[in-house]
């Protein structure tokens, strides 16, 4: 016999895990401070790209002075320079990251506890089902 | 009125019966707009002007993830610009892969928004997009509209100048004059007062929008869409004054006044509305397979006057559907 209860509420379980649920419960495998640590790598690889592309335009956009004046300027204080600018982008770029990324992480978990109920409801309907049938 | 609910709860039936048609047709749609505008404004390539191809990759992009229409796009105005001259070229892939880097970490599932940003642009409604923006997204969609809004500045800097940034036939390699190319595209991208001007406006109105229509009031929206429409104006006109940028002020305010109008009859057919989608699963358990396809339940909408707000029970708001980050 259908119950259309419990077809109703794996339907919408299945629904989650189909879209939404895919990610959450990948997010809420890791441990907090995993997840952020590991998000946190990969900001910091992608502000570092983007930083390189940003000084080797501002290396093209000088380019000319570069040549003329390459024997004269002081090499440390540039690379100083650009090693400070490097530090700041990057220190602002993984704070933000760390916020958006403990948000995701808070919400994934909150989503998979309520998947989580609906799973032990869903249990519930299915022991009680096989109860009936052995009586 | 009630021929408007009419018209929105048979939208809303249309939309669940036909959603597997209706958002690759969309897809294909942006990206048709987005390669003709790109092809008027920078169509240096004569190859992908070509209506065969354009319509061929729009075709092509009606069936892939939005973030893979957004590079596709991407590589088309790198082509065209390698067309025009190699300087621009890498100056423009360089800025597009850092865009890229900002924007895919943060905010993947606003791709649309830079894809439609340059469009509205072209079609003379750009406070749109941000208005729009502050309803169905979130702060962090500054980026994606702002990475939007430097596309078009940039694109529509190169239209103006391109027999300046051209490089010669001549076939020699000539690198004094490549370095010169270098300094001018890079000096009229990013030292475009008025480009600046708008992404700060832009960003001040996904802000105010947001914020005020997540207030728990009475007429929320509505009132986020008017504080939306004097915040962007104000700081446009502030922000164009303090970087001495060049911005009509009437045509802002028609321009204004039309996106403004455009938002609110999307705010009542679209964003308003529950667009669930049908679900097409299946599953198993000890005695059955099921292959299910749901249907999103729709009931007609009570008289206006009558609507009360109410808080949803905890059966209602399995999942909760909060502002992605």
């Amino acid at each position: 016999m259908l119950n259309e209860e419990r077809i109703r509420l794996m339907t919408r379980m299945a629904a989650y895990e189909e879209h939404e649920g895919k990610k959450d419960i990948a997010i809420s495998g890791y441990f907090r401070g995993d997840y952020i640590s590991f998000q946190l790598l990969k900001s910091a690889i992608y502000a570092t790209v983007g930083f390189a592309l940003a000084v080797a335009m501002y290396v093209l956009y000088n380019m000319e002075t570069f040549l003329e004046e390459f024997y004269k300027m002081d090499i440390v204080e540039f690379l100083k320079d650009i090693l400070f600018k490097y530090c700041l982008v990057i220190s602002i770029y993984l704070v933000i990251s760390y916020f958006v990324y403990s948000y995701r992480y808070h919400k994934a978990k909150r989503h998979v506890k309520q998947y989580n109920q609906l799973l032990r409801a869903l249990m519930q309907m299915i022991n009680i089902g096989r109860r009936g049938r052995k009586q | 009125m009630e021929a408007l609910l009419m018209v929105k709860q048979q939208l809303t039936q249309f939309y669940t019966r036909f959603e597997a048609y209706i958002v690759p047709v969309l897809k294909f749609l942006a990206m048709l707009f987005a390669l003709l505008f790109i092809g008027s404004s920078v169509g240096f390539m004569t190859k992908l002007k070509n209506p065969a191809i354009i319509l061929i990759l729009s075709l092509l992009c009606s069936f892939l993830p939005t973030n893979v229409i957004v590079l596709a796009a991407g590589f088309v105005i790198v082509a065209h610009m390698y067309a025009l001259s190699l300087e621009c070229a890498v100056v423009i892939l360089f800025i597009f892969v850092i865009m890229y880097a900002l924007y895919f970490r943060f905010t993947p599932g606003d791709a649309i928004a830079v894809l439609l940003t340059p469009v509205c642009f072209a079609m003379h409604i750009p406070y749109v997009m941000p208005l729009a923006m502050g309803f169905v997204g979130n702060p962090i969609s500054c980026i994606s509209v702002g990475c939007g809004t430097a596309v078009y500045y940039i694109l529509h800097y190169i239209s103006e100048n391109q027999d300046a940034l051209s490089s010669g036939s001549s076939g020699e390699l000539d690198v004094e004059g490549m370095l010169g190319g270098f300094k001018t595209v890079i000096d009229g991208i990013l030292k475009n007062d008025l480009m600046i001007a708008m992404i700060v406006t832009f960003a001040a109105t996904i802000i105010v929008v947001y914020l005020i229509r997540r207030l728990k009031i009475n007429y929320s929206w509505q009132i986020a869409l008017g504080a939306g429409m004097v915040v962007c104006f104000i700081v446009l006109i502030v922000s164009s004054s303090v970087l001495d940028a060049d911005v009509g002020i009437g045509g802002a305010m028609v321009s204004l006044l039309i996106s403004s109008l455009i938002v609110l009859v999307l705010q009542f057919f679209i964003f308003n509305v529950d667009y669930s989608r049908a679900e097409y699963v299946q599953f198993e358990d000890d005695e059955y397979y099921y292959y299910v396809k749901a249907l999103p339940k729709i009931t007609p909408d009570a008289p206006v006057s009558r609507t009360r707000r109410r808080t949803p029970s905890r059966d209602e708001m399995d999942f909760d559907d909060e502002d992605d980050y």
